[in-house]
C-alpha cells in the first residue's frame, strides 16, 4: 500500500532518566477512525497521546500527520483538540467564552464565533448552559463543554485523556454515547485513552492494548477477545483461565501438553495456537508454556461422561447467576479454574460443591502461550 | 472536631472574652489616635474637651504634608507595580521550573522577611552611598521593591500551586501560544493571588518607616518619615491627623483584601 495513513506513530519512546515511560510504539490509525489505547496503570497511555499533543518531545521516533512531521510544530500550531482527564474549563470565563476562545485565539470574525459556538453548544446539548461558569457544572457537563470547546476549531484530531473517569458509570455510559454520536456526525478521527476495557470495546473501532510501554495488540475488541496474541493480552482482555503445562511432544503445528496432574491434552494444533507466529514458534518437548481457555467455552462432564472430559478436578463453589451458572473448581495442582455455563447446558443437578468432575473444551478453544 | 465551638460551654464566653480583650488591645491605640486628631486639644488631652477638624484643615494647608503624602503614594504605587511583575515572573520559575538550587533561590527571594529591617536598611545605606541612590526615587523604589517583593511571591506561588497547568495546556492545545494562555488564562485564574500581591506590596511600602528613614532626604520624605521627624520636633495634634489617614489608607486597602478573599470561588 502506498497511500499514506492519516496519522503514523513511529517508533516512539519516551524516557525519564533511566525510566521508559514508553519503550517502542508504532500505530497507523485511518482517517475517521476511532482509535483506544486500553492498558493498566502507568503503561504509557498519556505518554504517548502528549507527545502526539506536543507537550511532550519523544526521546526517539516521530509522529506524522496526513505525512508530515509533526514533532517540529509547536503544541499551539498543531491544531489538535485534546480533553483531558482533569476538568480544564477556564474557570474565569463563561461556557460560551470557554468554547469561543480557541475561535478567538484565531482571530476569527465576531460572528462566525457565535454561530460556532451555537452550534458546539447544540452538538454536546447544553444550549441552557452558554452564560454559566464552569463551577457551575457538573462534572459530566464540563467534560462536555471540554468536548464542544475541543471541536470548536474542527480539529482534523481529536485526543481524549481519560476524559469520563471521574464520573459515576450511569453519567459515564450516557456521554460515551455522546461521544459516539458526535463522532458519527463530525467524522473527527478520534484517539481515546482508558483503562476501561468496557469502555474501550464499547467506543472504538480498534484497540491498541497497552503494557509496559509497548503495544502488545492492535485489533477491533472482537480480536482482542477471540484472538488475543500474548498471555498478557489474554489475561487483561475478558477473564480466562490459565492452566501450567508442559510440552510432551511437537511435530510441526501439532502439540502434545501434559499438566501438573498428568493429563494428556493432545491436538492443540498450529492452527488454533495463540499467535503461533509469536508464542507458538519454536516450541519445543520440555518448554513451560500456558494453556488459556475462556470460562464460558469450558464444560463439565460428570458421572458416566466423566471419560469425555480431559482435565479432572473438584467443585468448590456455584453460583447462580440468572442466565449462567459460575462454577468454580480447583484441579488437583491446587488450581483454580473457573466456568461460565448456561443454564441449559448441563443435564441435571447443576454440579454441586464437593463434586468430582472433569473439564473439557471443544477443539480449538485452548489457545497456548509460553510461560510468562 | 475536638474543640467544637458549640460544645465548648462556658468556655465559649470566656474564649469571647479573651478575643474582646486582645481586639481592643491591639486596637485602642489607633482608635485612641484617631479619636485624638478629631480633639481639640492642643496638648493632645484625653479625652477631647471638644471636636474639630481642624487639623486636617492645617494638615492639608501644610504643602510639606502634601508633598510627602505625594511621595508616599508615588513610591508606594510603583513598588506595587513592579513588585507585582517580578513576583509574577519569579513564581512562574519557581513553582514550574526544574532547576537545581530551586529551593536555595527561593529563600533567598524571602530572606528580607526575616532578616531585621535596621540590618538591610543599613546594607542598603551603605551601597546606595557607592552608586549615589541615597536620596533617590529610584533607591527609594529598589529599597522597598526588597522589602515587598517576598510577600507578592508568597502570594502568588500559592495561587499558582493551586492551579491545574493541565489548564494552561488545554489554552495551548487550543491554539494559544505559551505567553498568550498564560496571560489570558493562568493569570486570569490566579488573579487573587496577584491582587493580594499588589495590595501587599503597596502596604510594604507605604507604612515601611525604617528603610526609608535612611533612605529620605530633605527633598524626599514619605509620609511615615515626616511623621517620625516632625514628631521629634513638638507633638502637634496634626500628626494625629496624617496617622489617621495613613490607618484610614491601610485599613481600606485590608479590607479589599479580606473582601477578595472571601469572595474566592471555591
Ligand atoms: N515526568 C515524568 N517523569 C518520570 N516518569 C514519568 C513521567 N511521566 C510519566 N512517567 C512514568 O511513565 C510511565 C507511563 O506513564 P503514563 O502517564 O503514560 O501512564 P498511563 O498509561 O497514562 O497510566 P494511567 O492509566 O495511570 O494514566 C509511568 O510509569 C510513569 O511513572
Ligand atoms: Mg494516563
Amino acid at each position: 500500500m502506498t497511500t499514506t495513513p492519516f496519522l503514523s506513530i513511529r517508533g516512539v519512546a519516551k524516557r525519564y532518566g533511566a525510566v521508559a515511560a514508553v519503550e517502542d510504539v508504532s500505530l497507523d490509525i485511518a482517517e475517521g477512525e476511532f482509535v483506544t489505547f486500553l492498558g493498566p496503570s502507568g503503561s504509557g497511555k498519556s505518554t504517548t497521546l502528549y507527545v502526539i499533543a506536543g507537550f511532550q518531545g519523544p526521546s526517539v521516533g516521530d509522529v506524522l500527520l496526513r505525512g508530515s512531521s509533526l514533532l517540529r510544530v509547536p503544541s499551539n500550531k498543531r491544531n489538535i483538540g485534546m480533553v483531558f482527564q482533569r476538568y480544564t474549563l477556564f474557570p474565569h470565563l463563561s461556557i460560551a467564552d470557554n468554547i469561543a476562545f480557541p475561535l478567538k485565539v484565531r482571530r476569527r470574525s465576531k460572528a462566525e464565533i457565535d454561530a460556532r459556538v451555537q452550534a458546539m453548544l447544540r452538538l454536546v446539548r447544553l444550549e441552557r448552559y452558554a452564560e454559566r461558569m464552569p463551577a457551575q457544572l457538573s462534572g459530566g457537563q464540563q467534560q462536555r463543554v471540554a468536548l464542544a470547546r475541543a471541536l470548536a476549531y474542527d480539529p482534523p484530531l481529536l485526543l481524549m485523556d481519560e476524559p469520563l473517569s471521574a464520573l459515576d458509570k450511569k453519567l459515564k455510559e450516557e456521554i460515551q454515547f455522546e461521544i459516539k454520536r458526535i463522532h458519527n456526525e463530525t467524522g473527527v478521527t478520534i484517539l481515546y485513552v482508558t483503562h476501561d476495557q468496557e469502555e474501550a470495546l464499547r467506543l472504538s473501532d480498534r484497540v491498541a492494548l497497552f503494557n509496559n510501554g509497548r503495544i502488545e495488540q492492535v485489533g477491533s475488541g472482537r480480536d482482542l477477545y477471540d484472538a488475543p496474541a500474548t498471555h498478557f493480552v489474554a489475561g487483561f482482555i475478558g477473564n480466562s483461565n490459565f492452566l501450567p503445562a508442559k510440552v510432551a511432544s511437537a511435530s510441526g503445528a501439532a502439540f502434545e501438553a501434559v499438566l501438573p496432574d498428568g493429563s494428556r491434552l493432545p491436538g492443540l494444533t498450529g492452527a488454533r495456537l495463540a499467535g503461533a507466529s509469536l508464542a507458538g514458534a519454536g516450541l519445543k518437548a520440555g518448554d513451560d508454556v500456558a494453556i488459556m481457555v475462556r470460562p464460558e467455552r469450558l464444560t463439565i462432564t460428570r458421572g458416566d461422561d466423566m471419560a469425555a472430559g480431559l482435565v479432572p478436578a473438584t467443585v468448590t463453589a456455584t453460583t447462580f447467576l440468572g442466565d449462567v451458572v459460575h462454577v468454580l473448581t480447583r484441579t488437583s495442582w491446587g488450581g483454580e479454574v473457573s466456568i461460565r455455563l448456561p443454564c441449559d447446558g448441563f443435564r441435571g443437578e447443576p454440579p454441586q460443591t464437593a463434586d468430582k468432575v472433569r473439564l473439557g473444551w471443544p477443539a480449538g478453544a485452548a489457545r497456548i502461550y509460553s510461560a510468562p | 472536631m475536638l474543640l467544637d465551638f458549640d460544645r465548648l460551654g462556658w468556655l465559649r464566653y470566656a474564649l469571647c472574652l479573651v478575643a474582646v480583650l486582645v481586639g481592643l488591645f491591639l486596637l485602642l491605640p489607633i482608635l485612641l489616635i484617631v479619636a485624638l486628631s478629631f480633639g481639640s486639644s492642643q496638648w493632645l488631652q484625653f479625652p477631647p474637651p471638644a471636636w474639630t477638624l481642624k487639623w486636617y484643615g492645617q494638615l492639608f494647608a501644610d504643602p510639606e504634608w502634601l508633598t510627602s503624602f505625594f511621595v508616599s503614594l508615588r513610591i508606594a504605587l510603583t513598588v506595587m507595580v513592579l513588585s507585582t511583575v517580578i513576583g509574577l515572573m519569579a513564581s512562574f520559575g519557581l513553582t514550574r521550573g526544574r532547576f537545581p538550587g530551586r529551593e536555595l533561590v527561593r529563600a533567598l527571594f524571602l530572606t528580607p522577611m526575616v532578616l531585621p529591617v535596621v540590618v538591610l536598611a543599613v546594607a542598603l545605606y551603605a551601597l546606595f552611598l557607592r552608586i549615589q541612590l541615597n536620596g533617590t526615587f529610584i533607591g527609594f523604589v529598589i529599597a522597598h521593591l526588597v522589602v515587598a517583593l517576598p510577600f507578592a511571591i508568597i502570594s502568588i506561588c500559592n495561587a499558582l500551586e493551586r492551579f491545574d497547568i493541565a489548564i494552561e495546556d488545554a489554552a495551548i492545545i487550543c491554539g494559544a501560544s505559551p505567553l498568550e494562555a498564560k496571560l489570558r488564562v493562568t493569570i486570569p485564574s490566579i488573579r487573587l493571588g496577584v491582587f493580594g500581591a499588589a495590595i501587599f506590596s503597596f502596604l510594604a511600602s507605604w507604612d515601611e518607616v525604617v528603610i526609608a528613614i535612611f533612605m529620605a532626604s530633605p527633598d524626599l520624605q514619605t509620609l511615615p518619615v515626616r511623621i517620625f521627624s516632625t514628631l521629634r520636633q513638638d507633638l502637634s495634634p496634626v500628626i494625629a491627623a496624617v496617622s489617621s489617614i495613613l490607618v484610614g489608607f491601610t485599613a481600606v486597602l485590608m479590607l479589599l483584601a479580606a473582601f477578595l478573599r472571601k469572595d474566592k470561588p471555591s
